[in-house]
């Protein structure tokens, strides 16, 4: 865990003149960026910038859709995530995920948290309990739903499943946590509620937030990318982006102009 | 905008009169085609019900008429209208009484003057009495009824009498006691008993009737066989049966000895005693005349037939059914002509129970004593006459007396078999044929089919689907399942035509080759798997997902041909079978598979049917499961997935349980497809309906058998009704299994529900 590490790498996962097109579609044009070791960045742009596709090509989700085509290269620790010899199941292991629509199995709660580690053939009783509550008290739930860890996810509300989400992304101790508009189904309060969250979670992980939301985006993010018909406009420092964008497009953005 | 400032039309909130006169007309038709469809279905249930329905009935006995004839009547018969009975009470004349008009006519038996009559038997299939006399004669003569039609008039009934040759006996002496006649046509059988007590003689006379080219054959005596020396006391009761090949005589002691009449003279071939040592008070032949029933005189009755015991080569007599106990009384008795129903009387009481199933079709009381009974030649009339003449005329409305949950659901013995069975034999090759209508071995034959049809497909289906809805790349997919479902669409009638005449003369001779294939093909793509993965991941990240069945292919159709190859190898090595009478061997896996298990091997068996019907089941169970596969919710997978999850991790664990419901409907669907499956099942399974699970048999379905019978049923016949029934218990199955479906899939359902 890099709770001890030293410093923060600045530059933990580097996307280096990455393009991606989905058939004859190209929704990313070379993008350069380096997002640094625990901290959370922002991807901000209006609906179909390309934002999210940039954080499902972080850990190859994209892999998954049919005649996806990608040029450059994404560098996790210096790695490439393209390197022939990478094991997409395992590089999955190391990048978490959480969606815009909260989506626990139809399972247990408890279920949900151990997912990851059943599928990595991780059985183990005592581990499996110890898992589940670091997760769910990583993901502030625990104490919501200790005594009820055997009954269905669908139990639970919205803000709650959310953060059910996120407890079993963190289950298998990922370093980076990428996260698709993670509010965007959620009340003001289960919103607070999970922003507080990524806060706690940046002392623990890399966090990567697609949001839509300015005040989200300032509220918990330290740098802020801002994205617009796939190219990456700006990005930098979260305070300087809002207070002092240099592109008028960000402005015009951030501003509220367009959306 | 001040230029064009339109003025608002008030009519602008109404709704079109167009719109409302449509709406209105699409909600009546609607209406009128929902109300239709409801109708439909009813009238169908109603349609079936009203020819099922009547195989449940009892008998109805209605009182018909009384007539007065001559009194103590020896001989009772009845024309096959029931209009014109006669009586014979031993002397020289018939009286004949018409029910309708009370009018009484005397006919003369020509040559009975001045001859003392002591023995009288009655046939009245030919309606041949046959007369013993005092001084040890016989003859007989029948009463014919012709009808008459002439223009104006009602049709009437004129009978008339032939009388036949007198032949005498040469054996024993005294006057004739009792008398047995039996007639084949080409020849006949009499058995008569001459005297009374322990010096009592019983002789067979065998006629032969000696063709002419032109006219009537005459008949001339072929011999005379004392039996008495045969029979272990003196002969009560003696019975020829109707074709004059069986002679049967029940003794004082209670034995009954059956002898055997031919050409060549008379073979004594079993005594039995049906009632330890009491003499039965009546033996008589049932219809079709290998079943004889007995009635002890504490009226006990029961059946006996002639059948083959396991290990016997000759049918010999064994009790098969016992009767409710009669009452006491005077017993008479009288055989339908064209089933085998029965009317006894025992005093007052009369009684119609069938032999087939066991069971009394009716039970009633008459207001006379009965001394002779006659059932007419439909069996729809019976009379009895009371010794003072007078006679009541009954009528009988019973036309499915061998139906009934017993004959239909119930192991019964039949007549010639050697134990109680479930057996669907509907028509047979005579008229006496009795016939064997039980619904087991056909919903035995549904089952089985269903069975093997589904073996074969669920298993390929639902691979098909998984590996169709989350490893496929979409490219292949948007060929892959129309395909599949342009397969469902093929006629049933071509399957099964390409079953029973391609398929299974091929399959015939490469049973090994298919097992082997069966084997290999699976195995084999297990083994890609397991080398698949040790493979470098520079190497299989080569390959974009879901399209390493590309690689995989050529394998597999190796491995399909190895096992297609190498069949007549193992064949050859394996399945060797050894001819008992030559000693030579030959590697024959037909010849070797009843030999090592001692069950059949039929060309047209559930392997092919298997094959055939996965073209029918697999295209449905795969559409549709796939369907609910692919549905998902996407949300859902990536989920998995982004856990690390492999792609059948993903399968296994999220998207099987979220399709349960919808893979269960599949299977369903499926299982009705199978069940209901008609063409395939004549075509291909050979229609026999035998009761075994074995691979290499076929069966009858009961689709099937309504398809292959239905267009020789006559319309209102039992086998008619009895193939309706067969749509009923169809229907019960498929209705109750897709209840049972649909409460497990609203379970499914219910505990992987998605919010």
């Amino acid at each position: 865990m890099p709770d001890s590490a030293p410093a923060p790498r600045p530059d933990f996962i580097r996307v280096e003149n990455f393009s991606f097109h989905y058939g004859g579609s190209q929704a990313l044009f070379n993008i350069d960026m380096a997002i640094p070791e625990r901290r959370v960045t922002a991807l901000i742009g209006p609906s179909g910038c390309g934002k999210s596709t940039l954080l499902r090509n972080m850990n190859r989700m994209n892999d998954l859709i049919d005649g996806v085509r990608h040029e450059g290269d994404i560098r996790l620790n210096g790695a490439s995530l393209y390197d022939p010899s990478v094991e997409v199941i395992s590089l999955r292991k190391r990048v978490g995920m959480v969606f815009q629509k909260y989506n626990p199995f139809a399972k247990s709660i408890y279920e949900n948290v151990v997912f990851s580690l059943r599928v990595a053939g991780r059985s183990r009783k005592k581990e499996l309990d110890e898992t589940v509550e670091r997760s769910l008290k990583a993901a502030a739930l625990w104490d919501e739903v200790k005594d009820r860890l055997h009954e269905s996810a669908f139990g639970l509300s919205g803000g709650q499943q959310q953060r059910l989400c996120i407890a079993r992304a963190i289950a298998n101790q990922p370093e980076i946590l990428l996260m698709d508009e993670p509010c965007a189904a959620l009340d003001p309060l289960a919103t607070l509620k999970i922003e507080q969250l990524i806060t706690k979670l940046s002392e623990t992980y890399t966090i990567v937030i697609v949001t839509h939301n300015m005040e989200q985006a300032t509220r918990c993010s330290h740098r802020t990318a801002f994205l617009y018909m796939g190219r990456l406009i700006e990005y930098g420092e979260t305070v300087q982006i809002f207070e002092k964008p240099s592109h008028p497009e960000t402005e015009a953005y951030i501003t509220g102009r367009f959306s | 905008m001040p230029d064009s400032t339109p003025t608002p039309d008030p009519r602008r909130f109404e709704v079109s009169r167009a719109t409302l006169w449509f709406d209105r007309l699409m909600g009546w038709l609607i209406r009128f085609g929902g109300i239709g469809v409801i109708v439909a279905v009813f009238g169908i249930f109603y349609f079936v019900g009203k020819e099922v329905l009547p195989l449940f009935r009892e008998a109805n006995v209605e009182p018909a008429g009384e007539v007065s004839g001559e009194a103590a009547p020896r001989v009772l018969g009845m024309d096959e209208w029931a209009e014109l009975p006669f009586f014979y009470a031993g002397g020289n004349e018939v009286v004949f009484s018409n029910v309708a008009t009370g009018e009484r006519s005397v006919l003369p038996v020509p040559g009975l003057d001045e001859v003392e009559i002591t023995a009288v038997s009655h046939d009245p299939v030919k309606q041949r009495i046959a007369l013993g006399t005092a001084d040890g004669r016989i003859g007989s003569f029948i009463v014919n009824y012709e009808r008459k039609f002439e223009d104006g008039r009602e049709p009437w009934v004129a009978p008339s009498i032939t009388a036949e040759p007198w032949f005498a006996l040469e054996n024993g002496s005294g006057p004739v006691t009792a008398l047995g006649y039996g007639d084949s046509g080409s020849g006949r059988v009499i058995v008569a008993k001459r005297g009374e007590g322990p010096s009592s003689t019983v002789s067979v006379l065998r006629l032969a009737m000696k063709k002419g080219l032109i006219g009537k054959g005459k008949l001339t005596l072929a011999g005379e066989t004392d039996i008495t020396g045969q029979l272990d006391s003196e002969a009560r009761i003696v019975r020829a049966s109707q074709n004059g090949a069986m002679v049967l005589v029940a003794t004082r002691s209670g034995e009954i000895d059956y002898f055997l009449a031919s050409s060549d003279g008379v073979t004594k071939r079993q005594s039995f005693a049906p009632f330890e040592n009491t003499t039965p008070a009546r033996m008589d032949f049932l219809f079709g005349g290998v079943s004889i029933i007995v009635i002890a005189p504490d009226g006990r009755q029961e059946q006996w037939s002639l059948f083959r015991r396991e290990g016997e080569g000759e049918r010999l007599f064994g009790m098969t059914k016992q009767f409710p106990t009669l009452p006491q009384g005077d017993l008479h008795f009288a055989a339908s002509q064209r089933n085998r129903s029965f009317l006894t009387t025992a005093g007052r009481f009369l009684t119609i129970r069938h032999s087939t199933s066991g069971v009394v079709r009716w039970e009633g009381e008459a207001d006379i004593d009965p001394a002779a009974v006659a059932l007419d030649a439909k069996g729809e009339h019976f009379l009895v006459a009371a010794a003072d003449g007078t006679a009541r005329k009954f009528s009988i409305h019973d036309p499915h007396p061998e139906a009934g949950w017993r004959a239909f659901f119930g192991k019964v013995w039949y007549e010639g078999g050697p134990g109680p069975v479930h057996q669907w034999q509907s028509t047979g090759g005579s008229d006496d044929f009795e016939p064997k209508l039980s619904m087991m071995p056909l919903i035995f034959g549904s089952l089985k089919g269903t069975a093997y049809a589904l073996l074969f497909s669920i298993p390929v289906a639902l691979l098909a689907a998984v590996f169709s809805a989350a490893f496929l790349p979409h490219s292949v997919k948007r060929v892959v399942k129309p395909a599949m479902e342009i397969m469902s669409s093929l006629p049933s009638v071509v399957l099964g035509f390409l079953a029973g005449l391609w398929l299974a003369p091929i399959l015939e001779t490469r049973v090994p080759s298919v097992i082997l294939m069966i084997a290999a093909v699976p195995l084999s793509a297990l083994l890609l798997g397991y080398i698949w993965c040790r493979l470098p991941i520079v190497f299989r990240n080569r390959f974009e997902g879901g399209s390493e069945w590309m690689i995989v292919l050529p394998f597999l159709a190796l491995a399909g041909w190895l096992g297609w190859a190498l069949g007549p190898v193992i064949e050859s090595w394996l399945f060797v079978y050894k001819d008992p009478s030559t000693g030579r061997e030959i590697a024959d896996f037909r010849l070797w598979w009843p030999q090592a298990t001692g069950i059949p091997f039929e060309q047209r068996n559930s392997l092919v049917l298997g094959f055939m019907m996965g073209f029918a089941v697999i295209p449905v169970i795969f559409t549709i499961a796939e369907d609910s596969l692919s549905n998902v919710p996407k949300p859902l997978t990536a989920a998995a997935a982004a856990l690390g999850a492999n792609r059948w991790q993903v399968v296994w664990t999220i998207m099987l349980p979220v399709a349960a419901a919808g893979i269960f409907s599949a299977l369903m669907i499926g299982f009705g497809r199978a069940v209901g499956e008609t063409m395939i099942m004549v075509m291909a399974t050979g229609n026999t309906p035998i009761t075994e699970w074995n691979l290499f048999s076929g069966m009858r379905t009961l689709s099937a058998n309504i398809a292959v019978e239905l267009p020789e049923a006559p319309v209102g016949s039992t086998h008619y009704r009895a193939l309706f029934l067969g749509a009923v218990v169809l229907f019960a199955m498929t209705f109750v299994m897709n209840t049972i479906a649909e409460l497990l899939r609203q379970r499914l359902r219910e505990r992987n529900k998605i919010v």
